[in-house]
């Protein structure tokens, strides 16, 4: 009888996958698994039932549209900042390196009071935004109509820099090392060959770090997308405005509704998994296209 | 996915630990975790020892009630008792109870999250029977606490919903408090020949803030400088004036307010002997003693025996109307009205 998996040379496997399976487990589909069958034992219909109302579709809609949101707007920068880390010297380049993985170590309830106190209507930034900022903008905007409230903390605007800040680390810290392994002679052969610099980034550079730059997106979409600890804070939590879709779970438990509070977290659970797993094929496709980098 | 992801080691931050450092390192995470596991098995004499199971704003009253009922016991002749006490929103706090935590008395903010303790079978149903007062041996009302010299002119429930007033209150889906605030502004509307329902709407139309718990509101309204209006316990608003300086901050009394009743109750299955259910009683009993009454004057609740409070205490509350949770036909009834799934707080969100 063949072996079910080819024998391999490393020694170890029989231990590491042991280990590995049962860390799996116990820490990640336990959990899950219990969350999908109370699911399940609540019934199908029901947990539509729960999810399709207007203000549970609003703040799954509120809580993905931001995350996605945040964790584009990482996408850029985190490049950018990754890029300048790993090509440049500068003094504090140290500095900065540490900084950027500050959102990790801080709580994220101290975080999120933190932006509060700032982005509040008598905080620092606040206060300049709404007395500068805001009526300038509604200034050169007002041909267009639109009119900016001047309110950054206990609106959308709030709970996105929450998001931003939260999910930086993540795509510098995937790209970075990426950037810091390519090598110059592949930008040099570009030239060589009467490449534009913008051409030579298009074409060469970029193609290297996407997949890297996926998955930070990826990473810091994921974290977006459950965050609450800071969020709580700097979002106003006003039903179909401000209410994100975590809160509403802890609402639910609140009023010891367990099983709307696990339909709620399936449905959550649902589109994070559709959207990792388009990620994931676009990262696929940018592979066979490019070359495994 | 992650192929791609390599270790920070390229990063400037790069450290490399050698052979026999890392397993001291291991040796060292072996002992925390072990130290660890031990903490979390703490083996305390069960009889000498209490967990209340308090909500928000109640810290410094039981800060003070146990140290006064330690001595007490102690002058008594009994063994020095181990008192300790946790505070969080109300809601969760019971939810926390019914999840297996092992509290052998809960002081909550209402009576509808101890019903649901004891709708689990943790204590019986008729719990609010055994104790005097509806087992609540303080109570206190909802105020506004407004911005000094009341700028926008405040007086009554009517002017909250007023253009361009903003009103802070918690959610009454996460906080006893405001749930207490949401019947105490529909008693007004009723008493004034207005739809409940409407004026509430309109209300809340004016809150640009749902924090989740009374402290979170408290600190939106004093700290980070939101709203006209803060709708509060009375003695969470006397404590922001004690805390925060008289002269930034005026209490107003509304014609109408609730009545709110923080009851009390021992939570039967949780007693381990009956040395230990002796102690529960009589740390519930000692709220009710002159003494106890005394501490809860002094912390701004509206209590019952002035005996031995201090006369300043107690002169300090004005008179208003005070309307029971009877009047909504108890919390059972209000709870599933009001604030259940689909109850009129949520009717108001989804009027668009």
């Amino acid at each position: 009888m063949r072996a079910l998996v080819a024998k391999s040379p490393m020694p170890g496997f029989g231990l590491g996958m042991g280990i590995t399976i049962t860390m799996l487990s116990l820490v990640v589909l336990l959990p899950i698994g219990a969350l999908v069958l109370h699911g399940l034992n609540f019934g199908l219909a029901n947990n539509w039932q729960v999810v399709g109302t207007e203000r549970v579709m609003a703040s799954l809609f509120l809580s993905f549209r931001l995350a996605l949101l945040a964790a584009l707007f990482n996408l850029v920068f985190g490049v950018i900042l990754a890029w300048v880390l790993a090509r440049y010297e500068f003094p504090g380049r140290r500095v900065v390196d540490a900084i950027v993985d500050l959102p990790f170590a801080l709580p994220t309830a101290v975080a999120g009071i933190a932006l509060t106190a700032l982005y509040a209507p008598n905080g620092l930034f606040g206060a300049f935004v709404r007395d500068w900022l805001a009526p300038l903008g509604n200034f050169l905007l007002s041909p267009l109509g639109v009119e900016f409230s001047g309110r950054i903390a206990y609106t959308q605007w709030g709970i996105l820099i929450a998001l931003v800040f939260v999910g930086l680390p993540f795509v510098v810290r995937t790209v970075q090392p990426v950037i810091a392994e390519i090598e110059r002679e592949v930008e040099e052969a570009s030239a060589t060959l009467g490449a534009s610099r913008a051409h030579t980034l298009r074409r060469v550079i970029l193609p290297m770090l996407m997949p890297a730059a996926l998955t930070g997106f990826a990473l810091s979409l994921a974290r977006a997308v459950g965050e609450y600890g800071s969020v709580i804070f700097i979002a106003g939590n006003i039903p179909m405005r401000t209410e994100i879709a975590p809160l509403l779970i802890v609402i639910r438990l609140e009023e010891f509704n367990y099983d709307a509070a696990s339909a709620i977290g399936i449905a959550m659970l649902l589109v994070s998994f559709a959207l990792l797993l388009v990620i994931n094929l676009i990262q696929i496709w940018s592979r066979r296209r490019v070359g495994d980098v | 996915m992650t192929a791609t992801i390599r270790p920070r080691g390229s990063a400037a931050s790069a450290t490399q630990t050698t052979g026999p450092d890392r397993t001291g390192q291991g040796r060292r995470l072996l002992a925390a975790a072990a130290a660890l596991g031990l903490a979390v098995t703490p083996h305390v004499a069960a009889a000498q020892s209490l967990l209340n199971v308090s909500y928000d704003p109640t810290r410094e009253l039981y800060r003070e009630v146990n140290e006064a009922f330690i001595n007490h016991r102690v002058a008594e002749g009994h063994d020095r008792p181990q008192i300790e006490t946790s505070h969080g929103g109300s809601g969760s706090q019971a939810r926390s109870v019914i999840d297996g935590l092992r509290a052998q008395v809960v002081t909550l903010a209402l009576g509808a999250d101890i019903d649901e303790i004891a709708s689990r079978g943790l204590l019986p149903e008729d719990w609010q029977a055994r104790l005097p007062h509806n087992s609540s041996p303080y109570t206190s009302t909802i105020v506004f606490l407004v911005r000094e010299g009341n700028p926008k002119n405040l007086g009554d429930w009517g002017d909250l919903v007023q253009d361009g007033v903003e009103v802070i209150t918690p959610n009454p889906k996460t906080s006893g408090g405001a749930r207490w605030n949401y019947l105490a502004a529909w008693a007004w509307a009723e008493r004034n020949d207005q739809d409940p329902r409407e004026f509430l709407t309109q209300l809340f139309a004016n809150v640009p803030v749902l924090d989740t718990g009374a402290r979170g509101s408290t600190t939106t309204f004093t700290q980070r400088g939101l709203g006209d209006v803060l709708l509060a316990w009375e003695n969470e608003a006397y404590l922001a004036l004690e805390e925060l300086g008289e002269d930034s901050f005026d209490i107003v009394i509304p014609s109408v307010s609730m009545l709110t009743e923080p009851p009390v109750a021992v939570v039967d299955r949780n007693i381990e002997d009956e040395a230990q259910g002796e102690l529960a009683q009589a740390y519930l009993e000692f709220l009710y003693s002159p003494e106890g009454q005394a501490l809860a004057f002094k912390h701004f609740y509206r209590a019952w025996d002035d005996s031995a409070a201090d006369p300043e205490d107690v002169a300090r509350f004005p008179e208003l109307e005070l309307v029971s949770i009877e009047e909504f036909g108890g919390w059972g009834q209000a709870q599933d009205e009001h604030f259940g799934d689909g109850g009129t707080f949520d009717q108001i969100y989804q009027v668009k």
